[in-house]
């Protein structure tokens, strides 16, 4: 007979204030309805607004897994989050710049209920931190979307890949899928307040297994290499 | 009817606002004297700061009328189930969150109806619902505690709450109610008191290590009396005017609001956590607060329904006829 198994959620007795700023923070009903309405919302305007095209959704496997690409626009979070369905849709959530994102309360409100981000904090994430994401990646078969470049790039080209994916992901069976986005810079790069209407393209290619890489130094360096290669060759040529 | 045409809802409201003030007057005095300790003296004005928000939120709706009666007992109903599946897990199970959400909106929508055989046909059609709602998903690893769960749930903030509710179809039902809000916290208190006066052994150490059994009948003699007293009021000409009955439904109300206390407190004890929540400074979640209500509603209901009733001459299936 299977034992009584009884899991709190992981923010439970956090005041709201913190709850949203949580790496721990697990969502309910009312969540899962906001964030949905505003999944459907987004869709609506990026197929309106930049008649988005998705190609190699066939490769996307069932969480958990974590989707990376390069990263020039605020555009490229919402394609990512747009392209994805059902139930990677719903445990899809964005590893997001604590500064920009969740700073002020409304805009951790909005990131958290809407968008259904996870902050990051430039230079300040501790090792217990990226245990808890490792974990809740693993437990909760969440999605992460993650740009490794660490911040938008300011004129188009990628910059090499920061060490948190790979401590994310090594030594485990979660697929890493890389993708490439198209058009999104164009659209609304970093120097602009608000997105002009263009055309987006996403590529989302084989996904990665890091199963057998050790989560130490050089591990890392490969995963981070190998990752931004795989990124890299879903580039258009020209 | 004014909200205020019977004398035990003025009895009532009046004596809240007098232990409110004696409360903030004593506590006020402590802090001017400079008894106790600052961290407890910060406790004392957290917890009855929470007092003067939820008072006006739990008195207010029902002096409001029925409508506004209901729907904060539906609010209410909803935020305890909240606090309940985050801490059970059951909210990680979006379908049966989903049904046991939809059935309390339903049996408070019952309530509002004025329609007793939506009202108790709920019971049996939502349970049945949950046994089958997460079938589909082809899991059955779990079934029996996800639907355990779902349906205990259902029961205490559904089913069982919205007795509450439903008693607001009398035209008589303020002085109940606000009788009935405020015999629980009396109980709390007398409970509290004469425990610390009186000591003597545990009542249940394991589920609950500060309750004593001279503070659990302290408060059985307590509330049982005062609320024989108040419902001799209400209930004097009636086929329930007798004291045997009148103090039969005090006890109840006393034993059926420990028993919900206790009820949480196993919850709480099973799942390893002091409190239910955070919403409500110096008492917890909202469970934390109402936790008494729960068993007392659908109890009170019954014993006043098989002597007097409520709402029969008033008109039914307001919405659906």
């Amino acid at each position: 007979m299977k034992s009584w198994e009884i899991k709190p959620a992981r923010d439970l007795g956090l005041p709201l204030g913190q709850r949203l700023r949580s790496l721990a923070r697990e969502r309910g009903l009312v969540g899962l309805a906001l964030n949905a309405a505003w999944r459907h919302t987004l869709r609506l305007y990026l197929a309106a607004a930049h008649r988005l095209e998705v190609e190699g959704r066939e490769n996307l496997p069932p969480p958990p897994f974590v989707i990376i690409a390069n990263h020039a626009s605020h555009l490229d979070a919402l394609t990512l989050a747009a392209a994805l369905r059902g139930e990677a849709a719903r445990a899809a959530h964005a590893l997001a710049a604590g500064e920009v994102f969740f700073g002020k309360p409304a805009g951790a409100a909005f990131a958290a209920y809407a968008i259904n981000a996870l902050p990051v904090w430039r230079g300040r994430t501790q090792r217990s931190e990226l245990k808890l994401l490792r974990e809740r990646l693993l437990e909760d078969r969440l999605a992460y979307i993650l740009f490794p470049e660490g911040t938008r790039s300011r004129d188009g080209t990628m910059a090499p890949f920061q060490p948190g994916l790979a401590m994310l992901v090594a030594g485990t069976p979660v697929p890493v899928v890389p993708c490439w986005i198209e058009g999104a810079h164009e659209c609304w790069p970093p120097s602009q307040r608000w997105p002009r209407p263009g055309r987006l393209r996403l590529r989302i290619g084989k996904p990665l297994v890091f199963e057998d890489v050790a989560p130490d130094a050089e591990g890392r360096a490969r995963i981070a290499q190998a990752a931004r290669d795989a990124v890299v060759a879903l580039r258009p040529p020209g | 009817m004014s909200a205020f045409a019977h004398p035990v809802t003025v009895w009532i409201v009046g004596a809240t606002l007098a232990v409110v003030a004696t409360a903030a007057l004593v506590i006020g005095g402590l802090s001017l004297a400079g008894r106790g300790t600052p961290a407890f003296r910060r406790e004392l004005w957290l917890r009855l700061g929470s007092w003067c928000v939820l008072l006006p939120l739990m008195i207010g709706p029902v002096l409001a009328g029925r409508e506004w009666t209901i729907l904060a007992v539906t609010l209410l109903g909803l935020l305890c189930y909240r606090e309940y599946a985050r801490a059970t897990g059951l909210f990680r199970e979006r379908v049966l969150s989903a049904v046991v959400v939809l059935g309390i909106l339903f049996v408070n929508f019952a309530a509002l109806d004025h329609w007793y055989g939506f009202f108790v046909a709920l019971w049996p059609l939502t349970v049945s619902l949950l046994a089958v709602a997460s079938i589909p998903q082809d899991r059955p690893e779990g079934y029996i505690q996800r639907v355990g769960l779902a349906v205990l749930g259902y029961m205490l903030f559904g089913a069982g709450l919205a007795h509450l509710g439903y008693m607001a179809n009398d035209p008589g039902y303020r002085p109940i109610v606000l009788l009935l809000l405020t015999a629980v916290a009396l109980n709390d208190v007398a409970a509290f008191t004469c425990g610390k006066i009186l000591g003597g052994p545990k009542l249940l150490p394991a589920t609950s290590p500060n309750k004593t059994i001279a503070g659990a009948l302290g408060a059985v003699v307590v509330t049982g009396s005062v609320v024989a007293l108040i419902a001799h009021s209400l209930f004097g000409t009636t086929p329930m005017g007798g004291w045997f009955w009148l103090l039969l439904l005090g006890v109840l109300v006393s034993v059926a609001g420990q028993a919900g206390d206790l009820m949480l407190s196993s919850i709480k004890r099973d799942i390893g956590i002091k409190d239910m929540g955070v919403v409500l400074p110096g008492h917890g979640g909202i469970l934390d607060r109402f936790n008494s209500l729960l068993l007392v509603s659908p109890a009170v209901f019954h014993f006043i329904g098989y002597f007097v009733g409520f709402g029969l001459d008033e008109p039914t299936r307001i919405f659906t006829q």
